[in-house]
């Protein structure tokens, strides 16, 4: 067992990045698909990545919880460091880091199990807590993600028939149940309707002051609206990375501006 | 101008000519379809007016009596149902037990853990292996298994699990090798393959993304399959093993090589035995047309059909829910 990333939570200086990426290559299988990338994530900051289809953003989301692992003939070469180790090399457990760094997806993955046992799922795996700790952990991340008022009256129904943007927040909800450092979310709203959209971004500004966090988005105003730090992406290539104000107002590569002001994408 | 009226005017004919054509043909195929639809209705119908006349004068003999009475003499004739329906039931849920985590495991690893190169490899061998005709298993049964079982399965199974309280009476007995168990165990063999390729479709069939989500909590594989996957797909997992259920009951060949062909009913899954189907092969031939043992024979039949159709008619049930969730 792993006793650095099973370490408690070490008091980070706000200057330390959480994730700090250094000269990361990506292949799927033969294709290359992400070219030396070097990144920072800023603790408890929402980092956005944007870019057009098939730039590598999301391929950069799926290395930073080894989901790629899950699958032969996709491999990475580089570092990624994360509390200060290499989460790239082999001596890591990915069942640990995937604790730690929690992942939401495109479309809302509720597991086939009642709303509780939604979230419960998840701690159970990593921690012992007692039926009265496990129903406050339950209460705690629902009324943060503001679904409690929902869905009090009904936590042993299936969570199958919760509406989208319900279902989102509760995949939220049972992300930080685990309590992680770090959120990845995968176009989290690109499934919902305005209104849910804008509950999730809400939601984002509230889980910054805990939680560092990376959203890959396809929507502009939605990296402009909710990021701190905007990074784009283009054929596999970061081609710059600033502050989300720097990044809209005034991009020093062209290929960023064009891209911003929708020239191509 | 003459040239392009003429090529014009050929073509009009031609395109008449192909559609007349087409015309008929399709009419003729239509009707073709039609019957070979129909056909199908027809040949069940005549199976089940067979099984049911046929089995009848056996059925008014003896009356509901002929399902639970174990004797078979054919000198007194004396028929009964009982030790066949049981020794049936006994050897399909011998096979369930062994072929349904055997199949499991196989699925579960060709979907998850298997090498793709390894995987297709392993996957036309599960295949193969259902294409493998059954006397090849009754023979291989017969020669391979029955004297394995005989030396050393069941006299260990006899020693280590006969003393067990309440379990203990299914492993105590004479070690014939041929028996219940053998039976049930070639014919897990059988089914494994029909059910293995059900759960591995299934699990393949689970989105992507519900996998990863599992695993992005830290889930390991075994806690993702069983607490996603499997629920999941529960339905359909079902009406795959409903679907090695039916081939199970139903089996002839193989299990009359390996199960001893005796009209017992016992505790003991050592003990040789004898199924619907294996029943009905031995002795059709030597039941003369118009004896009550024929009528006995077809009536058996007439059980099976019902016992197999009621799992039929689940199975389908299970994987027509599966495909909707």
């Amino acid at each position: 067992m792993n006793t650095v990333l099973m370490g408690n939570r070490p008091a980070q200086a706000q200057s330390a990045p959480a994730i700090a990426i250094r000269n990361l290559d990506f292949w799927y299988g033969e294709n290359h698909a992400l070219r030396g990338i070097s990144l920072d994530f800023p603790t408890r900051q929402v980092t956005g990545m944007i870019g057009p289809s098939g730039c590598g953003k999301s391929t950069l989301l799926r290395i930073l919880n080894r989901m790629y692992d899950l699958y032969p003939g996709q491999r990475a070469m580089g570092e990624v460091l994360f509390d200060g180790r290499n989460i790239l090399s082999p001596g890591i457990d990915v069942n640990v880091l995937r604790s730690r760094i929690g992942m939401v997806f495109q479309k809302p993955t509720p597991f086939p199990m009642s709303i509780y046992d939604n979230i419960a799922f998840g701690v159970r795996l990593h921690e012992r807590l007692s039926r009265a700790e496990m129903d406050q952990r339950v209460e705690n991340v629902l009324r943060r993600v503001a679904l409690w008022g929902e869905v009090k009256d009904r936590l042993n129904a299936s969570a199958a028939a919760l509406s989208g943007g319900q279902q989102q927040r509760l995949c939220i909800a049972r992300t930080i149940a685990t309590r992680p450092e770090i959120i990845l979310l995968d176009e989290p709203t690109s499934a919902l309707d305005p209104i849910s959209t804008a509950r999730i971004e809400e939601l984002l500004d509230e889980l910054k002051q805990e939680f560092s966090i990376a959203i890959v988005t396809h929507n502009l105003q939605q990296a402009a609206r909710c990021a701190d730090r905007v990074a784009f992406f283009y054929m596999g290539e970061l081609v710059e990375v600033d502050t989300a104000d720097k990044m809209f107002t005034a991009p020093h590569e062209k290929r960023t501006q064009d891209y911003i002001t929708g020239r191509f994408g | 101008m003459m040239v392009v009226s003429s090529t014009t005017a050929g073509q009009e004919a031609a395109a008449s000519g192909r559609n007349a054509g087409g015309n008929a043909g399709d009419a003729a195929f239509g009707v073709l379809a039609r019957l070979a639809g129909w056909s199908i209705l027809l040949v069940m119908a005549g199976i089940i007016i067979v099984l049911v006349s046929g089995g009848w004068q056996a059925f008014s003999t003896f009356g509901p009596g002929f399902i639970t009475s174990k004797a078979w003499n054919p000198i007194t004739h004396n028929f009964g149902a009982a030790t066949s329906i049981f020794g049936t039931l006994v050897t399909t849920a011998v096979a369930l037990v062994f072929a349904v985590p055997f199949a499991f495991g196989v699925a579960f690893w060709l979907v998850e853990m298997a090498p793709p190169a390894l995987a297709r490899v392993i996957e036309m061998a599960v295949q193969l292996l259902a294409a493998v005709p059954s006397i090849i298993f009754g023979m291989w049964g017969f020669f391979i298994v029955v004297p394995f079982m005989a030396h050393y399965v069941e006299p260990v199974a006899t020693r280590y699990l006969g003393h067990v309280p309440g379990i203990g009476l299914l492993f105590r007995g004479a070690p014939y090798g041929t028996g219940l168990l053998t039976g049930g165990l070639i014919l897990a063999i059988m089914v494994t393959p029909f059910i293995c390729s059900v759960m591995a479709d299934v699990f393949v069939s689970i989105p992507a993304v519900l996998k990863e989500s599992a695993f992005g909590l830290g889930e390991t594989r075994w806690e993702v399959m069983r607490k996603v996957v499997l629920p999941w797909s529960r339905q359909a997992v079902m009406g795959g093993i409903m679907l090695g259920t039916g081939r199970a009951l139903g089996e002839t060949m193989a299990v009359t090589f390996v199960i001893g062909n005796s009209n017992r009913l016992g505790w003991s899954l050592f003990a040789p035995g004898n199924t619907i189907a294996s029943l009905i092969a031995l002795e059709f031939p030597e039941s003369s047309a118009g004896s009550l043992k024929l009528s006995a024979l077809l009536a058996l039949g007439a059980i099976l059909m019902v016992i197999s159709f009621i799992t039929l008619a689940c199975s389908r049930m299970f994987l027509q829910r599966g495909i909707k969730n």
